[in-house]
């Protein structure tokens, strides 16, 4: 990575119009949006394989009638009412116009000649958060770092870190730290999914000790690369002599097991980071959503990276005595 | 024979750490967190080394050394930390409590075998 890290963000594209989609993807790529173009028969299911999306960009022509379109646009709402949907209109018939229960489902509208409103929508829903380049350079480093101690036989990898503002859990299993200090307070979560390692654990000895793998091997696994990641991240991110947080406050997380669903109370994007495991041999792999939740204080201005003294520096894993 | 006792909370470091020490013919036992550990420590007078880990629950390593020395006074078992904390402050607090070293996770056994040899004799 290079010392500028551009944040992305994974939209869907529900928009058949072929002379409006080289604008579209134009204005995409020149705002740090991946767009995913969808089928209008298969919205449902690409959007339960996505549960790391910024928003939903609908044209009102993309199904067969516009009551259709509405229909479609209320099916999303429910199931995803964190993500903004963004109404492309034909016409210039601003957002006022819609009907008030079409008001409630869309956060803006707008048409290909004036993108404007689509520009306001990813600075207010997406990107409305500074994340310092060295912090978001420094979490994949370090955690590249313990995925490649903990997984010494597998080839870690990270994507370009991104922004959601999806609140569904990935995989079955995830772990929770709070990072406090006098410039951030939240969480780090980790999700990944059991099979997926407990098929990786079977077939290599990845985990010294380990006979054989149940997903309590998973939850101490992943526990570990949690607290090894937590460890470092306070190392590399908060001084020791950080004042800390100045309040105690805390908010109810909450989590739906039937909807795979977790809030922490903040309508805050999230900054998330998804590696992969891979093991070259047999082609089997890990994937490993990180997602940083700062929902609770985020003053990004009194972030600084701790310059080691390499005088101080002892390696990890050495012994220092004293 | 002499032994080591592995405090930590995480079962796959308990695992790691205690299976390496044994395949190089040290007697391990282990324990879940500080407060299991004091007890462990006390049931057993063979215990000449501790590995401990920081932050565990229901008693943090930092607090099981400080308990052992006011509650052990006679003991003269050697701690080191193996932990993912590395700030000085933490240090202090350990070496004012008498432990003998400070190893930042992740473990790397070869590294330190010989002197864990020493420090269990």
């Amino acid at each position: 990575m290079g010392d500028e890290v551009q944040l992305v963000s994974k939209v869907l594209v529900l928009d058949n119009s072929s002379e409006c989609f080289g604008q579209i993807k134009q204005f995409c790529d020149q705002h740090g949006l991946v767009g995913l173009k969808v089928n209008s028969n298969n919205v449902m299911n690409v959007l339960s394989s996505n549960v790391d999306l910024g928003a939903i960009l609908l044209s009102e022509r993309y199904c067969k009638s516009l009551d259709d379109t509405m229909e479609l646009a209320y099916q999303i709402s429910e199931v995803r009412p964190e993500l903004p949907i963004v109404l492309r209109r034909s016409s210039e018939s601003n957002f006022d116009s819609l009907p008030e229960k079409q008001r409630k489902i869309f956060c803006r509208t707008y048409t290909i000649e004036d993108m404007s409103a689509l520009q306001d929508v990813i600075d207010e829903y997406i990107f409305s958060l500074v994340y310092p380049n060295a912090l978001v350079r420094g979490i994949a480093e370090m955690t590249l770092s313990v995925l490649g101690t903990q997984f010494k036989h597998l080839k870690a990898s990270a994507e370009t870190p991104y922004i959601v503002r999806d609140r569904i859990i990935f995989g079955e299993v995830f772990s929770l730290i709070p990072l406090e200090s006098s410039w951030c307070r939240g969480y780090m979560m980790l999700q990944t999914e059991e099979d997926a390692v407990i098929e990786v654990l079977k077939l290599d000895d990845v985990i010294g000790g380990v006979d054989y793998a149940t997903f309590r091997t998973v939850n101490d696994i992943l526990g570990e690369v949690t607290n090894l990641t937590w460890g470092a991240f306070k190392t590399r991110f908060i001084a020791d002599d950080d004042a800390g947080p100045g309040s105690t406050s805390q908010v109810p997380i909450v989590i739906n097991h039937l909807h795979k669903c977790i809030s922490f109370g903040s309508s805050n994007p999230q900054l998330c980071f998804k590696y992969t495991l891979l093991d070259e041999k047999i082609g089997h792999s890990i994937s490993l959503y990180q997602r940083f939740v700062f929902n609770l204080s985020w003053s990004p201005e009194d972030f600084k990276e701790i310059q080691i003294s390499t005088d101080d520096l002892v390696d990890s894993g050495e012994l220092e005595l004293f | 024979m002499a032994k080591i006792l592995v405090v930590d909370d995480s079962n796959t470091v308990r695992d790691e750490v205690g299976g390496f020490l044994k395949k190089n013919g040290l007697d391990v036992i282990t324990a879940v967190d500080g407060k299991d550990g004091l007890v462990k420590l006390k049931a057993d007078p063979g215990i000449k080394l501790i590995l401990s880990d920081v932050n565990m629950p229901n008693m943090d390593g930092l607090t099981m050394v400080e308990k052992i020395r006011s509650e052990l006074k006679n003991s003269t078992v050697n701690i080191i930390m193996l932990t993912t904390e590395s700030s000085p402050s933490m240090k202090e607090r350990g070496k004012a409590a008498g432990i003998k070293g400070w190893i930042v996770k992740p473990f790397k056994g070869e590294s330190v075998l010989e002197t864990f040899k020493k420090l269990s004799a």
